[in-house]
């Protein structure tokens, strides 16, 4: 696995084993479940005022109302449709299964409901990709602080959206290995064509962010990916949108496994010293212990 | 193995065969204690001068003996950040496993990556030879290990920045 998934596996299954078990005729069961995803987001799965048979799914993102000013709420609402419902408490959106009225297409909407947060990053970027498209400029640069300390930059250009990252690396060691995948990713244009074009500078912000705020340190990188019209177009949006949302976690993701890999390396080597080392230490002496003919142990007492 | 690894390594091994040339010998401050007289460095009678064998400027061995124990610092080859972190990481590992090791000291000695001591004892259970191949095999194989493991993490960044790359 390469590539992490833009859904969330767990919601999609509980909630298609619910929907199963109601077309099975089952009863339902209560449910009230609590998953965690990327970025701090949080899914709340429960019954709608203890009716058994209406499933409700909440989402809770820290940074909603930033996505709001850019039309998350819409977006959600043209994507979801007649299953928007009023948001729960402590959550920012929610929808609503009806488990007695289940849509022939049932599979369809559980992968639509397992891209949940993914539709609410979408918003951000449809926007500005639309702007792009009508050559609209002078917008103000979108703002999305996705983790605490952890900012998202999105601004539209006549011919380009430059979608610029910063993130932090909390252990000295990341930055190390933070930099190699960097500077991997800036040469991985060469191997294909259509990719775009990535740029990352480290400790200071790009120019582009120059006379903002953005924070300025050791473990501060920043990643800038070019988007040009043949990625914002209407037949590639939806595709790139899944991967430059992912980005900031596919990286990390990856610096992790670098490091478990090491270590399994180490731990290798490190059992391989000490074979060679014990193999300085004399055999023990061989033990004394004969058998009898019968099997059974014969120990000399002298 | 390289022209310039051969020499420095048989330095290496011909030193220590020298400077492991020690016998039990009994505390002379604490009564009826032996103690490594190279860490205890009570009387400068019994520290021998220290040998310095370097390679060059980076990778170099520093062997302190005396009457009972010697000890044994290793420089590793650092050329860039990548490779300083996986020594550090690397001797740190084996480090916080030092009783397995026996002759491994949990820390290095100032300006150096990994420091062994190797006192009377061991040199009285351990086969003298086989001790001296295993810090040869260790100088040898660190190199080759970090080196690796370095080339590792690098296919393994590219592979992941293509393969995203390639889905745009």
């Amino acid at each position: 696995m390469i590539l992490l998934e833009t859904n969330n596996r767990v919601v999609e299954e509980s909630i298609s084993v619910r929907i199963k078990n109601a077309l099975a005729g089952n009863k339902p069961e209560n449910t009230n479940i609590f998953i965690s995803d990327y970025a701090g987001v949080l899914f709340h799965i429960s019954n709608l005022e203890g009716q058994k048979n209406q499933l409700r799914v909440s989402i809770a993102l820290k940074f909603y109302t930033e996505l709001q000013q850019h039309g998350a709420t819409e977006l959600l609402n043209r994507v979801y449709g007649s299953y928007v419902t009023e948001p729960e408490s402590g959550f920012n959106f929610s929808l609503l299964v009806d488990l007695e009225k289940i849509p022939n297409d049932w599979e369809l909407l559980v992968k639509k409901i397992g891209q949940f947060k993914r539709n609410c990053f979408a918003s951000v970027f449809e926007k500005y990709f639309d702007f792009q498209e009508k050559g609209e400029e002078g917008h103000k640069r979108a703002v999305i602080n996705y983790r605490e300390d952890e900012t998202m930059y999105v601004e539209a250009k006549a011919d380009r959206v430059t979608v610029v990252f910063s993130t932090v690396f909390r252990d000295s060691d990341d930055i190390v290995l933070g930099k190699v995948f960097m500077q991997e990713l800036r040469e991985g244009r060469r191997a294909s064509q259509t990719s775009p074009q990535v740029l990352f500078t480290h400790k200071e912000p790009p120019l582009e962010l120059q006379d903002t705020n953005a924070r300025v340190g050791d473990e501060v990188g920043y990643i800038t990916f070019v988007l040009f019209p043949r990625h914002t177009n209407r037949a590639a949006r939806e595709n790139t949108i899944d991967l430059i949302h992912m980005f900031r976690d596919y990286l990390h993701y990856h610096i992790k496994c670098t490091k478990a890999y090491i270590h399994s390396c180490m731990r290798a080597k490190t059992t391989d010293f000490i074979k060679v080392l014990n193999r300085a230490r004399p055999e023990s002496k061989k033990s004394n212990e004969k058998k009898t003919i019968s099997g059974r142990s014969f120990i000399r007492k002298d | 193995m390289t022209t310039t690894l051969k020499p420095y390594l048989s330095v290496v091994k011909h030193s220590l065969d020298a400077a492991i040339c020690i016998s039990q010998f009994y505390s002379q401050v604490v009564e009826r204690h032996s103690k490594p007289e190279i860490e205890m460095q009570t009387n400068r009678e019994l520290i021998l001068t220290p040998m310095l064998i370097s390679r060059n400027e980076r990778e170099r061995v520093f062997i302190e003996s005396s009457i009972n124990s010697i000890r044994v610092s290793i420089a590793i080859k650092q050329c860039d950040e990548i490779e300083r972190l996986l020594c550090d990481k690397f001797t740190r590992f084996m480090m916080k496993r030092a009783e397995n090791f026996f002759i491994l000291r949990r820390k290095p000695i100032a300006g150096y990556d990994i420091t062994f001591l190797i006192t009377n004892m061991h040199v009285e259970q351990m086969y003298r030879n086989k001790l001296i191949d295993f810090i040869i095999r260790f100088m040898e194989e660190i190199d080759k290990e970090i080196s690796e493991m370095k080339l590792a993490i690098n296919a393994r960044a590219r592979i992941c920045s293509e393969e995203f790359l390639k889905h745009f």
